[in-house]
């Protein structure tokens, strides 16, 4: 099967750096209404292929919405996504995302090495496949040796891990993040920042983060998009040109403070802050 | 001391006080004739009669009774309830595993589909709000017509009409218990609906059929010596308590069957109980405090 990248390049022969440019997501123009609630007004994204993106912005901005519009799990009412060159319903049958909620939503019921299973296993892959693809993602979160344990018997930073290395376990083209940090101590918060630029930069995967964390939001992240509520749209995009890769002194660059002043400023020129 | 032999000193405490107030109400009711003192007010329940026909008996009575011939001569008391146990477990059985199973079914089915439920609720509560001891005899009787079917049946349907409520109502609420994020979860996944159902509706749902069954265990108990009281049947511990009470007025042996029937009423529940401690260690890690 031919991919619609390399489509557009036999058609158009256009030079191939057009086709390797193409989006990993696209939103445009999207606007997303709950009754009378608008919840995304005109929308418009893109996310690059291997870019880190984070959606910031205070509660009701629409930045769950949005992630929720790009996976497929709510429709937009009106505007185009388009989820690695496919509409988003095709891109979630082919499975070619993962998710992480806030809360890690493992099954109390597995132990963690079959909760991280569980998508190989919807997917049709045999036992002995699963499972040494399963060994390979707990080793990447550094939970080898919990693999047998029950959740309920993890702390919320390692379920948080878990939930990742289940998220991973097909290697999805994108990672969509829902506030996975949010529920957690800042230093355990601190701590798996940092574990998650690691295994993005081993996965390559497209990362789209939400969070209400600015420190956090500065120091993963390739783009900062900073939304704004009622109704929920993009105020401004800020690139964050922090040296990689990126580590604990990295939070005392100037330049790390200027961008977490930059993303406040923002914030508090649209009377947010 | 451990937990365990706490709750059993406990247990043993209350059945200890429980035999003295009676014995202490009797041997009141006696010293006075039945009367309030000073008063020509009669006590609520009169102490009368002697040997087996008495009307309130010392509690050691029926117990004793148990291990004495029954009439005559030949089998004691406790062997003949014995055998009469096996006949009503029988039912007990049957009504206890078909209605759990119709529950089940019935809870998935409007778990599936809110028009079904919408439409079949009613009449599932409906069902309910019949008083079953007057439905009873239609349904053992009707059910004993037809000649297909062994005499227990009619009876094992009443106990099953009496469990498949709880099963129905608990099964539905921990089909629709698991939190929104694992279905949405399960949505990412592009996962069929049968999917959902079997790798985290029903495992979520799990501690709560227990709790359906729990109760349909004490129900199906119930309903089983009921269908046997209601209908003409000359066996199983209904047809005990039938002719212990109706015909041979022989209130000591009613009691010992009635205390017969309430151990296994117990040993159902208990039953059900441990299998569900069992279960969802294996399942949870955890006990069954959810």
């Amino acid at each position: 099967m031919t991919s619609p990248e390399e489509a557009a390049v036999t058609v158009e022969a256009g030079p191939p750096v057009v086709a390797a440019a193409e989006p990993t997501v696209a939103v445009r123009h999207v606007t997303r209404t709950f009754g009378e609630v608008t919840a995304l007004s005109d929308v418009s994204l893109d996310v690059a292929p291997g870019s880190f993106v984070s959606l910031i912005g205070p509660s009701g901005c629409g930045k769950s919405t949005l992630l929720r519009v790009i996976a497929d799990l709510l429709e937009p009412s009106s505007g185009e996504v388009v989820v690695a060159g496919k509409t988003p319903h095709r891109a979630r049958t082919d499975r070619d995302y993962g998710m992480v909620f806030q809360k890690a939503t493992l099954f109390d019921w597995r132990t963690v090495r079959r909760n991280v299973e569980l998508p190989l296993e919807l997917m049709g892959w045999d036992r002995t496949r699963r499972r040494a693809r399963a060994d390979e993602m707990l080793a990447l979160v550094e939970l080898t040796d919990f693999a047998k344990h029950r959740p309920a018997q993890l702390s919320g930073g390692m379920q948080q891990r878990v939930a990742i290395a289940r998220a991973l376990a097909f290697s999805p083209k994108l990672l969509l993040m829902d506030e996975p940090f949010g529920a957690l101590d800042e230093i355990t918060r601190e701590r798996l920042n940092l574990e998650l630029l690691d295994i993005w930069t081993k996965t390559r995967t497209t990362v789209v983060f939400v969070t209400h964390s600015i420190p956090e939001a500065v120091f993963l992240s390739t783009d900062v998009v900073v939304m704004s509520p009622r109704p929920g749209r993009v105020l401004r995009r800020i690139p964050v040109d922090l040296p990689r890769p990126r580590d604990t002194g990295t939070r005392e660059l100037d330049r790390y403070f200027e961008l977490v002043t930059e993303v406040r400023e923002t914030l508090r020129g649209a009377g947010l802050l | 001391m451990s937990r365990r032999g706490r709750t059993a000193i406990n247990l043993v405490a209350i059945l200890a006080g429980l035999a003295v107030l009676w014995e202490a109400y009797r041997a009141f009711a006696l010293a006075t004739g039945n009367m309030w003192p000073g008063t020509d007010v009669a006590l609520p329940v009169a102490v009368r009669g002697s040997g087996n026909a008495q009307q309130f008996p010392h509690v050691w009575e029926p117990v004793l009774a148990l291990g004495r011939p029954y009439r005559g001569g030949g089998e004691t008391l406790g062997a003949f309830l014995l055998g009469q146990v096996g006949y009503t477990l029988r039912e007990v059985l049957a009504g206890f595993v078909l209605g759990s199973l119709l529950g089940f079914l019935l809870g998935t089915l409007f778990a599936h589909s809110r028009l079904a439920e919408r439409s079949l609720m009613p009449y599932v509560i409906a069902s309910q709000t019949v008083p079953f001891i007057a439905f009873a005899p239609i349904l053992v009787v009707g059910f004993n017509s037809l000649e297909s079917f062994p005499r227990w049946s009619g009876v094992a349907a009443l106990s099953m009409y009496l469990v498949f409520f709880p099963m129905t109502v608990n099964t539905l609420r921990g089909l629709r218990s698991a939190p929104a994020t694992a279905e949405e979860l399960m949505r990412s996944y592009a996962a069929s609906w049968w999917t959902r159902l079997w790798k985290l509706r029903v495992p979520a749902a799990v501690p709560y059929l227990f709790v359906g069954m729990k109760i349909g265990a004490t129900a199906a108990v119930v309903g089983a010596i009921v269908g046997e009281l209601s209908a003409p049947s000359s066996q199983g511990l209904g047809a005990a308590i039938f002719s212990f009470g109706r015909v041979s007025n022989n209130s000591v042996q009613l009691f010992a069957t009635t205390l017969v029937a309430g151990l296994v009423g117990i040993a159902s529940f208990s039953t059900v109980a441990l299998l569900e401690r069992a279960v969802l260690r294996a399942y949870a890690g955890a006990g069954p405090a959810r």
